[in-house]
């Protein structure tokens, strides 16, 4: 949830990229760091392994400036994609305002994909969270690669909230930035 | 729809909040203090001259007390209650004061522990109720109308410039 402060004029809201290994998680967090305006981001923090796979979560903050004189920031996290990590998923998502769910398009990723937005589903629910009721947006990944799944496929299996879809190569930056841009909106729109 | 509440702060409660800090500051000697919630967003800060990176420190202090708590549960216990790092020049003790409120405290080698955990248990106390009894109060405090419709402009603004480099290397 978000962290209205009245008192310091401030609001910062909490958005996770969430999905399989290996998707592009940290990909689209270090393209942001890299492109973003200097002065907007703050430090990147990433826990990770030797072989530098997420083990516990890369931090980005974003800050977006004073609106209607609430200064005002957007948290970034990734969670590690790997099954056994699930435990420090869980940790990651408590307070989630919006989740992006960065899918990847090859083909041979199906069955990790379906079973990392079942696994999304069931870590807010237990929770208590409603995915419906928090900002969400499917980020279809890698789509520069070939033998990849269609737009129409994905989406069928992986949306049923009727979110927007969003095609990306984090690698290259396409769609990283339309991605978080439509995820901050819905945040801001959800919460108050 | 309705839309989420978050974690709200009130006048009242930050000027008592930093007050708080500022008196736990004084008696145990500590360096650096900050109230975060517990997803890891800072809410008030209290130090003459040391300021660490402190949006990165409440997302890792958060991160560390949240595993914490978890590894209670693994080993049956209801819960840790704080959060203790021992370093060569310097300490962090991380304690919680609500559901969604959590208290960091700095301090070097000069200061005793005890005397730490003794005060810091002490305002936990004090601090506790300031969250607890404020959603009549916060429910009435609204952000500005206009807010959503500018926050989108800027939005927009800010990732204007690098959205369009990354379409043009297309």
């Amino acid at each position: 949830m978000p962290l209205i402060n009245f008192a310091a004029r401030e609001i910062n809201y909490k958005i996770v990229y969430y999905g399989c290994g290996l998707c592009g998680k940290t990909t689209n967090i270090q393209y942001i760091h890299r492109k973003i305006n200097p002065q907007a981001r703050g430090k990147l923090v990433s826990i990770a392994t030797e072989e530098e796979r997420t083990l516990y979560f890369d931090f980005l903050p974003l800050s977006l400036g004073t609106v209607k004189g609430m200064q005002t920031r957007f948290h970034l996290y990734t969670v590690p994609g790997q099954s056994y990590y699930n435990a420090s998923r869980k940790l990651v998502l408590q307070g989630v305002d919006g989740i992006i769910f960065c899918a990847d398009s090859q083909i041979t990723r199906l069955d990790e994909n379906v079973e990392s937005y079942l696994n999304l589903w069931d870590n807010l629910i237990a929770q208590g969270d409603d995915l419906t009721k928090l900002g969400f947006v499917i980020q279809m990944n890698k789509r520069d690669l070939s033998d990849i799944f269609s737009v129409e496929d994905l989406n069928e299996l992986l949306n049923h909230t009727h979110s927007p879809v969003i095609e990306a190569c984090a690698v290259s930056g396409l769609g990283v930035f339309e991605t978080l841009k439509t995820v901050c909106k819905q945040v801001i729109a959800k919460t108050g | 729809m309705a839309k989420r509440k978050g974690l709200v702060i009130n006048d009242r409660q930050l000027d008592l909040c930093d007050d708080i800090l500022r008196k736990l500051k004084d008696v145990s000697g500590s360096t650096f203090l900050a109230l975060i919630s517990t997803s890891g967003q800072p809410i008030t800060t209290a130090s003459d001259d040391y300021h660490p990176e402190t949006l990165s420190l409440a997302s890792l202090a958060a991160s560390s007390f949240a595993a914490t708590q978890q590894l209670a549960r693994i080993l049956d216990e209801k819960e840790f209650t704080l959060l203790f790092h021992e370093g060569k020049n310097s300490n962090l003790h991380v304690s919680q004061v609500s559901d969604q409120v959590l208290l960091i405290i700095t301090f070097g080698r000069e200061t005793q522990v005890g005397k730490v955990r003794l005060y810091t248990q002490r305002a936990v106390d004090i601090l506790k109720p300031v969250f607890e009894n404020a959603d009549e109060e916060n429910d009435l405090l609204q952000v500005d109308e206009g807010y959503e419709a500018s926050a989108g402009k800027m939005i927009d603004d800010l990732f204007a410039d690098v959205e369009g480099e990354a379409d043009a290397a297309h």
